[in-house]
């Protein structure tokens, strides 16, 4: 295909992202230099660096930055782990079950996020499951509190995050040469051995894969949040897409919204440069 | 592998996949049980797995007024939309392009649900729905149509300008969804076009492309040239060969692709919530229930994910073979 073809058939795909996308990232950045609330959309008023400013000696945005990087320190590892966990486990039940067991895994990762995440909350409210087991254990109400609340949001995390590296390690591990684990069952590796030396290795494009996204997914939290601290908004559960939501759409400090938006995009580009360089050079190698 | 033979060992196995496969699908249970009861039932201090199961959730959800025969319109409605979805999945059969039957299917179904609230009382929910519909399908069409020929141009031109938008697409696709909605929301107001379906569709239709065309590309990736090729030879120009050799081949890749679209868009919550004041879609209804504050709202929030939810597990069910083959293209979450 020649080049001016090539480009007639991508002009409406690259009109659409350029300008929907491309477009309104610059647009961020310069609303990010400009005082604007709900009042004053058409005259702006230019301040320079000053969102910038006020959004770093912001405590509620440096409270944000920490519980997001909390999540993803503490979820992340947990749904790789779990993940990795069932897969193997369900490796070694007969084939004639696992179809039901994966049906049942992956309900969580099929319905829609916000439903998934008000029918979890459904086991939390008063008269719900799990709020009557912890009656019962505990021995009080389980009321909702920060700490509840983000113990609640891990809880969650693992319910509805876990099936994606599931079902990625799980056909990668159907792919495992046979002859390496027989050849392994004679030398006396044990099942512990084998896992370490053997799966592992052989799974590691795709946790790296697996942990690119589940950090991504992480970063950008925001409908399962949303819908679990709707309700009593407490500052410090709080992640960043849900404060710069808030300062946009409560607060109507759409500048600094905007600030805080960009410096989540340059976060974000120090995780992606290294991969998109990595896809780069496959993509080109393989033509 | 070789399995493991110990007999605890295998008992222990079986025991923590049960337990984790009753973790997954424990909310889904209570929250359907819940959905039937009434608030009395729902709040009381011991959970309630035997009692009088009640639908007032349901009307109380999507109706005003309950019909004067309800059995009749409901079994009316299933036979419609049952007849169309044979349609639709037979639609290779018909003698005429499949394109225009999927057209028909849409405008029929179209049709009826629209016509509806002339006939019954519906609550606001019902226009949620509707929004939902809209927005599903305008972003459904506008997103395949131009990402075909993408998808198509970045199977076949093998210059460097196809791997740039590639990864370019990519980066796009991981930035998180505020960076562009804000913007959005700006544009939105200036030019009047907050609040209405259309700028939700061309703003969904923008989000999703990146992934649109990757996965598309892998589909046609497997269409050898010669196909098209011999086309040209015959004296079609290339945009004549796309349309009527390559597309008709292409159909179970689209609707691979139109199913993780409308999934998607169907659970856009963040642009919704965002771009609109009123016309909200499923998503953006159903968070308001969680936020109630008199006891009869854990039972209508209930009802309401419980309602939510069915669509997207019936489509699922319809279509896991497809959606089978889009997963093992390897494009997902793109």
């Amino acid at each position: 295909m020649n080049r001016r073809t090539f480009y007639m058939f991508m002009t409406p795909s690259l009109l659409v992202m350029l300008s929907l996308m491309v477009f309104p990232l610059l647009t961020s950045v310069w609303l990010s230099t400009q005082y604007m609330t709900f009042r004053n959309i058409n005259e702006p008023e230019f301040v320079g660096l000053a969102n910038y400013l006020e959004v770093f000696q912001d405590q509620k945005f440096w409270n944000a930055f920490t519980f997001t990087m909390t999540y993803i320190a503490i979820a992340v590892p947990m749904i790789i782990f779990a993940g990795f966990l069932i897969a193997v486990l369900l490796d070694q039940v007969s084939r004639s079950i696992r179809g039901a067991y994966l049906a049942a895994f992956l309900m969580p990762f099929i319905v829609v996020p916000v439903v998934g995440t008000l029918m979890v909350k459904q086991l939390f409210e008063s008269g719900g499951l799990v709020a009557w087991l912890f009656r019962e254990v505990v021995g009080s109400r389980f009321i909702f509190t920060e700490q509840t609340v983000k113990g609640l949001i891990l809880v969650h995390a693992l319910w509805a995050a876990t099936p994606f590296p599931l079902i990625v390690f799980f056909a990668g591990l159907q792919t495992l040469p046979h002859e390496l684990v027989e050849a392994s069952m004679i030398d006396g590796a044990t099942r512990l051995r084998q896992v370490r030396y053997i799966m592992i290795p052989h799974l590691r494009s795709l946790f790296v894969f697996v942990g690119l996204i589940s950090i991504m997914d992480a970063y950008r939290v925001f409908d399962s949040i949303f819908v679990l601290t709707e309700q009593n908004p407490i500052y410090k559960a709080e992640v960043m897409m849900l404060y710069t939501f808030r300062t946009a759409m409560s607060v109507q400090r759409l500048g600094k919204a905007n600030a805080m938006s960009v410096i989540t995009v340059v976060l974000i580009l120090v995780v992606l440069v290294p991969f998109l360089a990595r896809t780069y050079k496959e993509q080109t190698e393989e033509r | 592998m070789k399995r493991i033979e110990n007999r605890y060992a295998l008992a222990a196995i079986y025991l923590l996949l049960t337990a984790y496969a009753i973790f997954s699908v424990i909310p889904f249970f209570w929250t359907t049980i819940q959905s039937f009861k009434t608030p009395r039932q729902a709040n009381s201090r011991v959970p309630l797995f035997i009692f009088e199961p009640t639908a007032d959730n349901y009307t109380d959800l999507w109706l005003k007024a309950i019909p004067d025969d309800p059995f009749v319109v409901a079994i009316v409605l299933v036979a419609i939309f049952g007849l169309l979805v044979l349609v639709a999945l037979n639609a290779r059969r018909f003698p005429v392009p499949r394109g225009y039957v999927y057209l028909a299917v849409l405008a029929v179904g179209f049709a009826v649900l629209w016509s509806i609230p002339g006939y019954i009382k519906t609550q606001t929910f019902y226009d949620y729905f509707l929004n939902t519909i809209i927005v599903t399908t305008g972003t459904i069409c506008i997103s395949i149509s131009i990402g075909c020929m993408a998808g198509y141009g970045l199977a076949r031109y093998s210059g460097i300008a196809g791997v740039v938008i590639l990864v370019a697409a990519l980066g796009f696709r991981s930035l998180p969804g505020m960076s562009y909605i804000l913007p959005y929301w700006w544009f939105g107001q200036r030019s009047g076009l907050y609040d209405t379906h259309i700028l939700l569709i061309i703003t969904l239709v923008a989000i999703n492309q990146p992934f649109t065309i990757w996965m598309l590309r892998s589909f046609f990736m497997n269409i050898p040239k010669e196909i098209e090729e011999s086309a040209m030879v015959d004296g079609a120009n290339r945009l004549t060969a796309f349309i009527s050799v390559i597309i008709p081949i292409m159909w179970p890749g689209i609707i691979s692709t139109a199913l993780f679209t409308m999934l998607l868009a169907y659970s856009d919550f963040l642009l919704v919530r965002i771009l609109t004041q009123s016309n909200w879609t499923l998503t953006v209804a159903i968070s308001k229930y969680a936020a109630g504050e008199d006891p009869g709202h854990i039972t209508l929030a209930a009802a309401a994910a419980v309602s939510a939810a069915v669509p997207i597990i019936i489509v699922v069910f319809i279509f896991q073979g497809q959606l089978v083959k889009g997963l093992t293209a390897g494009a997902v979450k793109g």
